[in-house]
């Protein structure tokens, strides 16, 4: 029996953080995320900004793969529909919208018109399900790039050779160097995991997971899996999008080859890492994703003094550790971090008692 | 603790002197750090590991001859397996880790150089060379801080166009690989043929790797071409897509940039299935390392190399591409200690101006004469054979500047 988490009030059991050790945790990281810009060298600022990155397109993968039980290989498509939506914005509004509000203009035209793609590439999954839905949407990433590449569209997307990517102005402060960029950005990964926590507590979230857990069962109690499907879609779609805004933002310059499948992959590595449907799960899987290929550079460069010869080996070493990453937590804690966290913070939380 | 006036000055003064080190320490490194990214794995990984080594070797070359005014250097290489993002991700990172430390960088493509330049700008922006030869690049309004280590490929293009020209030839194919590195010079190549009267009968696109030859080969035969430029290939497809010709029975000439011009992958080629690359010729902006009787600095690498690589094929050979990266960093070097001897600052905006400066630059032999920097580039080369009996590309042309 779970004990040692007593809610007397319904309101106490529909709080957010219904625990101490969740309010502790979360307050905790929110001090320590408006502090770390003040503290952190630059390598810290770049490796936290990516992870931002990538925390906001995992959150949007969790909603559709996580909360809804749609598998999806074709993710990086959106982040890159994001991403070049708000270069290909900014150029065209040029002129047309005041620079200190093109950010407030393009960001949300980028995340819906992301959103709309997200509902035509899920049309599939009303047809299919499971690896045949992931086929389907690994086709929408390679037509995504194949289009971003097509000299036809060039003069907007660069084609090949890729695009510039504007600086973000926030009513005039310009947003240009990494430190400003990590603010912007851990704002945002902030408000999407909120965002996303909060949206599995309204009748929609709740609609995807009834669609998760047995979809025949959802249509039968009268939710209609054509809307919840594709609404889940959009918005998973809408918050890689929102990444991709963020990263055209980050970055100088974009290329089609930055949104292949690596990403894809990259993407629900870090979720089955994470653990899937859990509010968490996108922000262990991130930190341990972004941090694994780091570290290992590090104690590699460590044994072997920098040798630039012996560097050929890292990139193999870091595709082993990713690969065995992945086989441990699928056949170990297909749950993920976020389950091994629980039940820490559970142990925690009845101590001195049994951990149950 | 009271705060009074005293205390509040000793807490201000300490506190002045614990933020200020650091902008102290930044402006006088005890050792100026050189990055790079290299393509130790991937597609062109076998460049990479042959050009690895030269980073050790400048690196003892430079610090015995006295680093940068006295101070030393120290490389920071990483593998980026040939992905442009990665090495920006590379650049990125030594930029955080080494901050003002770190003045020069080496990125290994084309890619790589068109990604990391938005971000060369304000204090992020470092003077960098690299592998490529991409046009782009030699165009200091838009790139200040790149540079190129020779030739263009459109300079180089323009070499072999005009040499084809010289001998009377009348059509030529452009076959490609489909990359950034292969579409580089193709409309340049097109515009300066037109000028020459060259026909250019086939323009063909292939994979950088795994390309369908016999397809290749047969819309070349179709195509009636007298030469055929390849670019865009390192050690796969061009050696293919030649011995495909032969044995098609195409009497096509071939010619190739200076990525397919190394003796390694010839000498491979021949060994492995005979002399059909006999008479290939390409562009190479350098001295081959066997030509060293009238180049100095090659005699000073030879001679650190028997010592340095023994037992390893660089003991008595430098590859064409670890020439290249030696002359990027040549070129660095001499941009870094020039203005560290003007008195001034190492920054990308001081070292970028004298680098642009560089004219009338005894290389040391690299080139067939002292050098200028036009457009950030060195447009000189030379056309040169492969005898399969020698094993070595021979001149065939004297050094040409465009």
């Amino acid at each position: 029996m779970i004990n040692g988490n007593l809610k007397a009030s319904y309101a106490a059991d529909e709080r957010v953080l219904n625990n101490s050790y969740k309010q502790l945790f979360v307050y905790g990281m929110m001090a320590v995320l408006a502090c770390f810009a003040t503290f952190a060298n630059d390598y810290m600022i770049l490796i936290a900004c990516k992870m931002g990155i990538l925390l906001i397109a995992v959150v949007g993968v969790n909603i559709l793969t996580g909360y809804t039980g749609l598998i999806s290989l074709g993710h990086a498509a959106f982040v890159a529909i994001g991403a070049y939506g708000v270069t290909i914005l900014d150029n065209v509004l040029m002129g047309v919208v005041p620079e200190g509000l093109m950010f407030f203009v393009i960001v949300p035209l980028a995340v819906a018109i992301t959103a709309i793609i997200g509902i035509f590439v899920g049309l599939p999954s009303l047809r299919v399900k499971g690896l045949y839905l992931a086929v389907a949407t690994l086709a929408a990433n390679f037509i995504v790039i194949f289009l971003i590449e097509q000299d036809l569209f060039a003069p907007w997307t660069g084609g090949m050779v890729g695009v510039n990517t504007p600086s973000p102005n926030l009513l005039g402060w310009v947003l240009d160097t990494n430190r400003e960029m990590f603010i912007l950005i851990a704002i945002i990964a902030f408000a999407s995991l909120l965002a996303a926590q909060n949206l599995i507590r309204t009748r929609v979230g709740r609609a995807f997971i009834a669609i998760r857990d047995r979809d025949y069962s959802a249509e039968i109690l009268g939710i209609s899996l054509l809307r919840y499907k594709l609404t889940s879609f959009a918005l998973s779609a809408a918050f890689c999008g929102l990444a991709g805004a963020m990263f055209a933002y980050f970055y100088a310059r974009i290329l089609p080859e930055q949104f292949e499948l690596d990403l894809s992959l990259e993407l629900v590595a870090a979720l089955i890492v994470g653990g899937m449907g859990r509010t968490m799960g996108p922000v262990f899987g991130v930190i341990l994703i972004v941090m694994m290929p780091e570290v290992i550079k590090v104690v590699f460069a460590y044994f072997t003094g920098g040798d630039a010869s012996a560097a050929r080996y890292t990139a193999p070493l870091q595709e082993i550790a990713f690969g065995l990453l992945l086989v441990f937590f699928l056949l170990k804690e297909p749950l993920g971090i976020n389950q091994i966290t629980d039940r820490i913070l559970r142990a925690a939380n009845r101590w001195p008692f049994a951990r149950g | 603790m009271k705060l009074n006036r005293r205390s509040f000055l000793a807490t201000s003064a300490a506190a002045t002197a614990v933020m200020g080190t650091p902008m102290i320490l930044r402006a006088q490194p005890s050792e100026y750090v050189l990055g790079a990214s290299l393509p130790l794995t991937g597609p062109f990984a076998t460049a990479g590991q042959l050009v690895a080594p030269a980073f050790q070797l400048a690196a003892k070359l430079f610090n015995d001859e006295g680093g940068v005014a006295g101070t030393p250097i120290r490389f920071v290489t990483e593998d980026s397996g040939y992905i442009p993002q990665n090495a920006l991700a590379n650049y990125q990172r030594a930029l955080a880790t080494e901050g003002t430390a770190m003045i020069a960088y080496f990125a290994d493509s084309t890619g790589a150089m068109k990604l990391i330049a938005p971000e060369l700008k304000g204090e992020n922006a470092r003077i960098m060379g690299s592998t490529s030869f991409a046009s782009e690049l030699a165009d200091p309004s838009t790139h200040p801080y790149q540079y190129m280590s020779g030739p263009s490929y459109q300079s180089q293009f323009d070499i072999l166009l005009e040499n084809i020209a010289a001998q009377g030839g009348t059509s030529v194919a452009f076959i490609y690989s489909n990359t950034e590195f292969g579409r580089d010079p193709i409309e340049h190549g097109k515009a300066t043929a037109e000028r020459l009267g060259i026909e250019v009968v086939l323009e063909e696109a292939t994979k950088p790797q795994g390309a369908d030859i016999p397809t290749h080969v047969t819309k070349l035969a179709q195509s009636g071409a007298e030469h055929c430029i390849l670019q865009g290939y390192v050690t796969g497809v061009w050696p293919q897509l030649i011995g495909g010709a032969r044995q098609f029975g195409l009497p096509t000439r071939f010619y190739g940039t200076f990525w397919g011009m190394e003796k390694i992958i010839a000498d491979r080629i021949t060994q492995e299935a005979g002399p059909f690359l006999e008479g290939y010729e390409g562009v190479m902006p350098y001295r081959y390392f066997w030509d060293r009787e009238d180049a100095p600095r090659y005699q000073k690498y030879a001679e650190l190399s028997k010592e340095m690589f023994a037992g390893t094929p660089m003991e008595n050979y430098m590859s064409t591409w670890a020439i290249q990266t030696m002359c990027g960093l040549e070129i660095a070097m001499k941009a870094i200690r020039d203005t560290a001897e003007a008195g001034q600052e190492l920054t990308a905006d001081n070292i970028a101006e004298t680098l642009s400066g560089i004219s009338d630059w005894d290389t040391g032999g690299f080139f067939g004469g002292p050098v200028t920097m036009e457009n950030n580039s060195i447009k000189t080369g030379r056309v040169y054979a492969y005898d399969t009996e020698t094993g070595l590309f021979n001149p065939r042309s004297d050094w040409l500047s465009v």
